[in-house]
Formats: structure tokens, sequence, C-alpha cells
């Protein structure tokens, strides 16, 4: 793996002095560019001043606790990759860093070629990143088509949108805005999946039993482990062109907009079984469109004006 | 996944401590809800500061407290909600159906 004619820029930040010239020697001889820290307040001003690949940073270190460290410093860079540096690097301290958000953790004495191979795929990672985020200030038009079975669908917490992430990075999107679209699309596909696929009917939420549970759930399961259900697809593609963000979600049933569905008088009953995804939906996009009863719905989005290329970082 | 309860006096809390949209999440709830309305409790607080997303499916369980409780003249209540959610309850206008409860309970 090779980071290629530009090499990793690293901010070690290390209490202990013989440490910091072990690090430092190590990052000269391969050719690394580097700054060296003693203390948090430090670091937090190189910073503000610069921007660096890696932070690798001792738990140690004096001035703050070093998960509020992690977390401080990822408020403020969100994608900053840092390693944490621990005398112990016990079960509770790799539990404790890696949930304030350290890349990887690395035990004393470090082993440097270990080293040297984490900041290496930490780097490749990121040019690879960055080389996506340059082609991508001048796409003005991409597709993507992707097809779920209802037994993989049930078993995904949510369904990633690249393309979505990418029009939000370049500023055609708010983050706000793009969080909205990734929950209506997730209930497009629920809908697709549970009233589409499965054909179940939301008054069945209405049947509870003792313990609590309710029909619809247990036909739920009962469907996703029959393959004259389970087999149908849910297809979601997404296209932006021309200023747009088109979404379409398909499914392979017989639609879900009962007249029970959409309430008579345009207006939503929130103690109702059903339509409350319908409500989110609408208020993530410009428009929703429904076709074959609901088995096909489109989403559209409007899209900001693309950043200047001078508003990107390097 | 286990969300956390609290009895104090005639009032039960349930700490929602993850996102509320996945079915995982939902089944906690419903585990939790079930825990304290079998204690007999029918004034249940939800605090929903430990999630940042809820869905249809999320608001399906909420709801499904509510209905249980007012069946037996009880009360859901929230704590104050912020952000998503809170849009999120503003949108579907849980806002007017469910109290806050502003205490400093819990």
């Amino acid at each position: 793996m090779s980071v290629g004619a530009n090499p990793p820029c690293i901010l070690l930040a290390d209490g202990n002095e013989q440490s910091r010239e072990m690090f430092g020697s190590f990052f000269a001889g391969r050719g690394w560019s580097y700054e060296v820290v003693p203390d948090s307040s430090a670091m937090a001003g190189a910073l503000e001043k610069g921007t660096y690949d890696i932070i690798i940073a001792d738990v140690e270190l004096s001035g703050q606790d070093a998960a509020g460290v992690l977390r401080d410093i990822l408020a403020k860079h969100p994608s900053q990759a840092i390693i944490a540096v621990s005398p112990n690097a016990t079960y509770e301290d790799a539990l404790k860093m890696f949930r304030s958000g350290a890349t990887d953790l690395l035990a004393r004495p470090v082993d440097f070629s270990w080293l040297e191979r984490i900041v290496q795929q930490i780097v490749f990672s990121r040019r690879n990143d960055e080389r996506e985020r340059a082609t991508y200030r001048f796409v003005t038009s991409e597709r993507a088509e992707m097809r779920f079975s209802c037994a993989d669908l049930a078993r995904l917490s949510s369904i990633s949108l690249p393309l979505v992430g990418r029009l939000a990075e370049s500023g055609m999107l708010s983050q706000t805005d793009a969080l909205k679209i990734r929950l209506a699309v997730q209930e497009a596909v629920l809908n697709g999946l549970e009233h589409g696929n499965l054909e179940l009917d939301s008054q069945w939420k209405e049947e509870i039993e003792a313990d609590g549970s309710d029909r619809f759930s247990s036909v739920r399961r009962q469907r996703l482990a029959d393959p004259r259900y389970a087999d149908r697809f849910v297809y979601v593609d997404l296209a932006f062109s021309d200023g747009c963000l088109e979404i379409t979600v398909r499914d392979e049933g017989m639609g879900f907009l009962n007249a029970h569905v959409v309430q008579a008088n345009g207006r939503l009953d929130s103690l109702a079984c059903s339509g409350r995804g319908l409500a989110l939906m609408s208020s993530a996009v410009d428009e929703v469109r429904f076709d074959r009863n609901g088995s096909v719905v489109t989403l559209m989005k409007r899209l900001h004006e693309r950043k200047s290329t001078e508003d990107y970082g390097s | 996944m286990e969300f956390p309860t609290k009895v104090i006096g005639d009032k039960a809390y349930i700490r929602v401590t993850s996102d509320l949209d996945t079915e995982t999440a939902g089944e906690a709830l419903r585990s939790a809800f079930n825990e304290v309305y079998e204690q007999g409790k029918r004034t249940v607080i939800l605090d929903l500061s430990g999630a940042q997303i809820i869905n249809s499916y999320g608001i399906g369980k909420v709801l499904m407290c509510y209905k249980r409780l007012k069946a037996e003249n009880g009360v859901l209540m929230v704590k104050p909600l912020d952000g998503f959610v809170k849009e999120t309850f503003e949108l579907l206008m849980l806002d007017k159906l469910l109290p806050i409860d502003d205490s400093t309970s819990q």
C-alpha cells in the first residue's frame, strides 16, 4: 500500500520528551512531515493553525482527560484520524478511547512497524477520499441503483446512500436535509417492504396482545420466513441531474395506498396507526409522487447551487 | 439492547439510550415499558435525550405505550426534547399529545 508522493502529515502530542524524540526520529526516517507538541493546549493551538492526516496523542497528556480531548477535537474536526497511545492498552482503555472516537490504539512500548502500517492505511484511505471529493466538484450527473431482498432489508438497520453524502459534502444539500432525505428513503423502503412486499395491514398494529406484542409484528415475522413474500425485491434508484435529486423506491407487491392511509381531510391523525411515514417523507423533500397504488414512490428534492471550487479546503 | 427504567413514587422513567429507528430499539422500548406497566405504574416518562433520530417505527412504539396507558387513564409524558426528535414530534403533532415533564427528577 502506498500513499504516493504526498507523505503523511502527523501531529504528535506527547508529554514525555524521550518519547517525542523517538517518534520524531522515526517520522523523519520515513520522510513524513510532522509537528510535535507537549500538551493538550498546544495541540489545540496547532489544530487552529494547520491540518494533519493523523494526530498521535498520548492518553496521559497533561491538561485534560484524554477522552475529553478526543471528543473536543472530533467536535471541531469530525473526520480527523486520531491514534491514541496508552501505557497499558487494557481492554477498558481501548473501549474508552474507541468510544471517544479514536481511530486506533497503540500500546507502549510502541511497535513502530505496526504504527507504520496503521499510518499507511489511514493515509491511503484519506487520499482516496480527497480524490473522490476533488472529482465530485465537477460531476453534474450521477445515477445509482440498488436492489434488496426482503429478508436482507429486514436485517439492515439503515441503508447507506453515498450519493446523498457526496451531495451534502459538495454543499448542494445541507447536512440536515441529507439526514432528512436518508430517513425519508428509509420510510419509503420500509413501506415497500412491509406494506408492499409483505402485504401487511397497518390496522394490525392496533391488535395488541396482553404482552404488548401486536399482530402486525407477528405476521411480519411469519412472512419474512415465507419465500413467497421474502424473495420479493425492493429497488432504490437515485439520480442527480440538472440541480435535482430524484429517488425512486419500487416494490413488487400490490401497493400500500389503502384508503385509511391518506386521511380524507388531508390532515394527519397523530393517533392513526399509519400515515406518519408519508408525513415524514413529505417534510424531507419538495415533492412526493405515488404511482401504481404506492408500489412506486418518487421523492424529488431541488438542490442548492454547488459551492465554488474556492470554497473547498485542500 | 435494554433501556434503563427507574421508579420514583408513582412515576416510572424510561431512558431511551439509542436512536429509535430500528426493530431492536423498538423492542427495547416495549420491554422497558412492559416492566414498569406490570409494576402498576400508570404515569410513565420517556427520556429521549439519548436518541438523535426517530422514525415512523419508533413513533409507532411510543404511541403504543401512549394508548396502553390512556386505556387505563394513565399518562405518557416526555422529558424536554431537542433537535431532530423535537422537530419530528412537532411535525407529527405529538407535542400536542404528550405533555412535557420538565421536573428535575430522574
